[in-house]
Order: structure tokens, then C-alpha cells, then sequence
């Protein structure tokens, strides 16, 4: 395809972004979306459409862009160029009525700890100009489906983490969003709570012919969704299903550990020159088209004793290594603050050598009285 | 609570005029306000008790080193319309810290994505702290026939206009500062930068007109001192003759009344506009 093509191509879906906004199958259009702050560019111009009744999910790390474009799909910020529709309605124009047309849920609990479990329900189903009627049918709807009915009546501050975030959910279903916008619904949450969410979020899907738009950053979780967008340093790296995602590394991936892997790696190099092997830690891996048909050969082949050895399809997590070149967790040690400009990180060890200086005086104190 | 509101929510569709619909919204956070004002059972005994307190306590203290013949007037009577305003400022203020709380703790993100008009958020914050202070001021003016002040319907309906008055103000003062904050620790740095100077300069503990000029300068600029004057000028109208009031007063009723007025009208403009601002 030429250049030219591309231009073409791309001009003409603008325009038809433009012409469809009421259109039927799209939930969300987003066209070269840009978000800059001072000099950090959160969102470099992602372009992607989310079709009605589908799963949706955005996978990066911390600091990718994930909750900027939430935002912006939400009306909480405002993109610095680009097109964004949701429900057909301009994210800038028509901010009202895309607020009224979705539900959120946010990375951080937004419940009024002070008022019982009901009273939150209640407040939103103001906030949305929920009729009476409705809310009443949709409130038990909602507590019954969550798990939450036969705790009404208590305060949100005696919830726990799980309990509470079942409530938000529950929340943003009230007024019957057409998208539920969930941003990382799941952090900091044990892994039954985790699940018992995502079997619910599911059950609610079924039922309502719900879009669901989640950002994550555990890949099991991403697994779910229809189709996927992996986001790093702003820009979408990859957007297809997981299937077709995992089908993009190739074959099957087989890891093995010798006694002497340094023979078993020169041994394997000679003969299957089509694969490529690497050495992780003291486990080769490789990457063959079909493992159960190359397991047998590669058995026979290698002379050193196996230690073990392993035949698996690739996960998302080599998808992201490779596509990214890392893995997803990495960047969770870097601080946050950049976006000041500013490197806090000396001042941070600073306090931190503070903090461990006076925390060893205190425990010699201890040990002097004991 | 559910019965109650029954048929507002069930009266209100799309079609409903927008000002009605501006209203209700209005209406949705000035009752969450007050949802939360009478849970907090200790904050709303203390918002009561606290004043009384201080006036029966303190006011009698002062008496005492005070004698009669030095002091040609009732202290206690003197100090009732200044604790009215003291206090009630200081409870609406203090009301309006709820957006910081809300902040903390997410919830004011439910209400910024909610459909709700941001100028709405900001007026049923005001009002929801205003109702608060003026509640507050309800119970202690209910005190007054005990400190013999001189008391009938219409004086205590004029009462409670100037409380709203001054409650309204200093509620869409305290939003003002409030859409700003971001942690609870500053809004204490904050009523003790501002709001404490203002409560002591107001004129509400003693009369401003024998202070050292400086103090008497700021005293006069002090928006506050115009709901202390005007309070007292109501409150006192059928206890005390009006020179004696204007004797420790700084403007007229008239001056007050006219200043408050516009003092609201201005000071609800700014706030609006800078919540809107709010992320």
C-alpha cells in the first residue's frame, strides 16, 4: 500500500466518524486522541472503536495512559486533540448527555462512607434522574445480583474492601448505563474477591447487553475481554482478541532445563537452526510451531540429562513481553511525579534513610531497656 | 427517607423546565448535606452546646471583672448577637469542609461525573452549609428571653433573615477557599489564618470602637463585622435604646444590610466560578 493509500484511508474514516455519530454498532469511536501535559505526552494519538455489547479492555502499566483516555471518554478531562464519541455523543460538545449515558466505576473507592449502603443507591438515582419506580425495581435488582440486599441497611464504612467495590458497581448499574466504564476494578482487592467480581460483571453483561470499557493491569483478567488494546507510553501497541494476540508470538512455547545447558543450548542451535533459544535464568525456552509434534524430536536430540521440562501455549504476558519488550509489573517500581518535570526520587531516599536511621535508634532504644 | 421523597422523584421527567430541573439538582446536594449534618449526632449537639457555653460561661466571667458601674451595659446582652454571628460563621465554614472530606474519601468524583451542572454542585453546597449554621443559630436565638433581651415574632423572623444572610455569605466564602484545598490538614491552616482573625476582629467578643487604630482599621474592613452590627442592631432593637447600640457598633443598619446583600451576591459569583474550575 502506498502512502498515499494510507492518507486517504485515514481521512476518510475521520469523516465517517463525523457522518456516524448516532451509529448503531459503535459505543465508542475514538480518533488520534492526544492528552499533554506541560512536556509528558499521556496519550499520543490513539485511534480505536469499541462495538456495542463488547468487553473491551485497555492492558498497560502504571502510567501508560490507561486512566487519562477513561477520563477523557468520561468527560473528566479534556483531550488536547483528537475526536471522541461516546454513545454517539461528542465527549467535548455534548458532555452532559454522555455523563448520563454511562456508568463509571473509578480506580478508587467514590462511596459516601457516612450514609448506609441504600442511601448511596438513592443519591445516585437522584444525581441521574432516575424515576421512582424505576429506581425501586433496578435498587433491588442491583443489591440482589451484588450480594448486597441483606446489608442495606448498614453504612458503607463497616464494608469491606470487596464489599465495597460489589457496591460501586452496583451504583453505576442504577440509572442502566449503556457503557460501564471500569477503571482497574480489581486493584488491591484478594484474588476470590476478584473473581467473585468478575463472575458478576459477567452475569450483569449477559443480562443487560452491556459495553463494558476495564482497564487493567493483570493479564489474567485482560484474558476476558472480546478484544484488547495494550497500551504503553501512550500509544496502542497491539488491538485484537486475545486469541488472535497470543497467535501473533507463533507457536507453541517449550522452556527445559539440563544438567549442562550450555551443551544442551550449543547441541540445540546445530540442529534447529529455524528456532530461535534463548536462556532465562537456568531454563532455556523456544519457540516452535507445534510443541506436541517437536517434544519427542527434541527429547531424542539433546544428549545432556533433562531436568525438566515444559510445553505450553504463549499467555498474554509473552504477548506484552513482546510487544513491549518488558514485563508489565516493571514499571511499578519507578515514582510517581514526573510530570512535574521534577526528580523527587533523591528526596524520597533522603526521607527514607531518615525514617530507617530513626527507626533503628528507636528499636536499640528497645533493645537497651529489654 | 424513602417515602418522603416519593413524589419529587417520581414528579420529575426530561420534559420538566429547566429551571425546575436546576433547582431539583440544587435540592439532591443540599439534602445529602443535611443527610449528613443530623447522622453526625455529636457534631450537631456540640454546634449547640458549644456557644451556650461560651456565653453563659464566659459571658458571666466577664461580668464579674467587670462590674456593673464600669460597664454601662448588660455584657451578656451584648455578647448575644456577636456569639450568634461568631458562632454561626465558624459552623458554616467549617460545614463547608465537606468537600475537602468528600474529596479524601472519592465521593466528590461521583458527584463531578454525575449529569449535575457544576454552578448546581457549588449552590447546593452553599445552601446545605448555610441550613446547617442556620439551624444552629435557631437554637440559640431560642435563648435569648432567659438573658432578658426582648423578644416578639417579627424580631425573631428578622433574626433569622440576617443569621441566613450571614451564614449565606460566609458559606460561599468558605466554598470559595474550599474548591482549592486539597487535604483536610490545610482547611485547619486555614481557619486558623483567616477565619480565627476574622471571628476576633469582628467585633462579636468586644466593642471595636476603643481599639488602637490598626486593629480598628482591619476590624472595619472585616466583612464579618457587618453581620456582627447587623445582628446586633436587630436582636437589641427592643432591649436597648439605639444610641447605646450605635455606641459599639461601626455602621448603621441600613450601612449592613445593604453591604451583606451585595456582599452575597459577589461572593456567590466568585465561588460558583471557581468551582467550576474544580478537577
Amino acid at each position: 500500500m502506498t502512502h498515499k493509500n494510507i492518507m486517504l484511508n485515514s481521512s476518510n474514516s475521520l469523516e465517517s466518524v463525523e457522518e456516524n455519530k448516532n451509529n448503531e454498532g459503535e459505543a465508542i469511536q475514538v480518533e488520534n486522541l492526544k492528552k499533554k501535559y506541560n512536556r509528558l505526552t499521556a496519550v499520543d494519538g490513539i485511534s480505536f472503536s469499541v462495538k456495542k455489547g463488547e468487553v473491551f479492555g485497555f492492558l498497560g502499566p502504571n502510567g501508560a495512559g490507561k486512566t487519562t483516555t477513561i477520563n477523557i471518554l468520561c468527560t473528566l478531562n479534556s483531550p488536547t486533540s483528537g475526536l471522541a464519541y461516546v454513545n454517539g455523543y461528542n465527549v467535548i460538545r455534548k458532555a452532559d448527555e454522555v455523563r448520563s449515558s454511562i456508568g463509571l466505576v473509578f480506580q478508587e473507592i467514590t462511596l459516601d462512607n457516612h450514609l448506609t449502603a441504600e442511601e448511596n443507591l438513592y443519591l445516585h438515582a437522584l444525581l441521574y434522574n432516575v424515576s421512582w419506580k424505576e429506581f425501586i425495581q433496578s435498587k433491588r435488582e442491583v443489591l440482589k445480583l451484588c450480594e448486597l440486599w441483606d446489608r442495606r441497611k448498614s453504612r458503607v464504612e463497616t464494608f469491606s474492601g470487596g464489599m465495597k467495590r460489589r457496591l460501586e458497581i452496583a451504583r453505576a448499574l442504577i440509572h442502566w448505563p449503556k457503557i460501564l466504564f471500569l477503571d482497574e476494578p480489581t486493584i488491591g482487592l484478594d484474588p476470590q474477591t476478584r473473581n467473585k467480581i468478575w463472575d458478576y460483571i459477567f452475569s450483569i453483561r449477559k443480562k443487560k447487553n452491556l459495553t463494558i470499557f476495564l482497564t487493567t493491569q493483570y493479564l489474567n483478567e485482560a484474558e476476558i475481554c472480546d478484544r484488547i488494546a495494550i497500551i504503553d507510553h501512550g500509544k496502542i501497541a497491539a488491538l485484537d482478541a486475545p486469541e488472535n494476540l497470543k497467535k501473533m508470538i507463533g507457536g507453541d512455547i517449550i522452556t527445559f532445563r539440563c544438567e549442562d545447558n550450555d551443551k544442551a543450548e550449543e547441541e540445540f542451535k546445530k540442529n534447529f537452526p529455524q528456532y530461535r533459544i534463548k536462556r532465562t535464568g537456568k531454563e532455556l525456552k523456544t519457540e516452535v510451531d507445534s510443541g506436541d509434534e517437536f517434544l519427542p524430536v527434541l527429547v531424542k536430540t539433546i544428549t545432556p540429562k533433562i531436568v525438566s521440562m515444559e510445553l505450553r501455549r504463549p499467555s498474554l504476558e509473552d504477548v506484552f513481553l513482546e510487544i513491549t519488550g518488558r514485563q508489565i509489573r516493571e514499571k511499578d517500581k519507578e515514582s510517581e511525579g514526573f510530570d512535574l518535570g521534577i526528580n523527587f526520587g533523591p528526596l524520597f531516599n533522603l526521607l527514607d534513610n531518615k525514617i530507617v536511621a530513626t527507626e533503628s535508634k528507636n528499636s536499640q532504644k528497645v533493645k537497651d531497656e529489654n | 427517607m424513602e417515602n418522603n421523597h416519593s413524589d419529587l422523584i417520581s414528579e420529575t421527567t426530561q420534559k420538566d423546565h429547566w429551571f425546575f430541573l436546576r433547582l431539583r439538582s440544587i435540592y439532591i446536594i443540599w439534602y445529602r448535606e443535611i443527610l449528613i449534618y443530623f447522622r453526625n449526632y455529636l457534631k450537631f449537639f456540640t454546634s449547640i452546646f458549644l456557644p451556650l457555653l461560651l456565653l453563659v460561661f464566659f459571658g458571666t466571667g466577664i461580668e464579674a471583672v467587670f462590674p456593673a458601674e464600669l460597664l454601662e451595659y448588660d455584657f451578656i446582652q451584648f455578647f448575644f448577637p456577636g456569639i450568634i454571628g461568631a458562632s454561626i460563621s465558624v459552623m458554616a465554614l467549617s460545614s463547608t469542609i465537606s468537600i475537602v472530606w468528600d474529596r479524601e474519601f472519592g465521593f466528590l468524583r461521583e458527584i463531578l461525573v454525575s449529569p449535575i451542572k457544576r454552578a448546581d454542585i457549588a449552590l447546593g453546597k452553599i445552601l446545605g452549609a448555610t441550613s446547617t449554621a442556620v439551624f444552629q443559630g435557631f437554637f440559640i436565638v431560642l435563648f435569648a428571653p432567659y438573658l432578658k433581651i426582648n423578644f416578639s415574632t417579627g424580631l425573631f423572623l428578622k433574626t433569622m433573615g440576617i443569621i441566613f444572610m450571614v451564614a449565606y455569605g460566609m458559606s460561599a466564602l468558605g466554598i470559595l477557599f474550599v474548591s482549592r484545598l486539597k487535604k483536610m490538614e490545610s482547611f485547619s491552616i486555614l481557619s486558623q489564618i483567616i477565619v480565627a482573625p476574622m471571628v476576633f476582629l469582628s467585633g462579636a467578643f468586644f466593642p471595636i470602637g476603643n481599639l488602637p487604630s490598626w486593629m480598628a482599621a482591619l476590624s472595619r474592613y472585616n466583612p464579618l463585622t457587618f453581620g456582627i452590627d447587623a445582628l446586633r442592631w436587630i436582636t437589641l432593637s427592643k432591649t436597648m435604646p439605639a444610641s447605646k447600640i450605635s455606641s459599639f457598633s461601626s455602621y448603621s443598619f441600613s450601612h449592613c444590610l445593604i453591604f451583606l446583600i451585595i456582599f452575597d451576591m459577589i461572593i456567590t459569583i466568585i465561588s460558583v466560578q471557581m468551582f467550576r474550575r474544580i478537577k
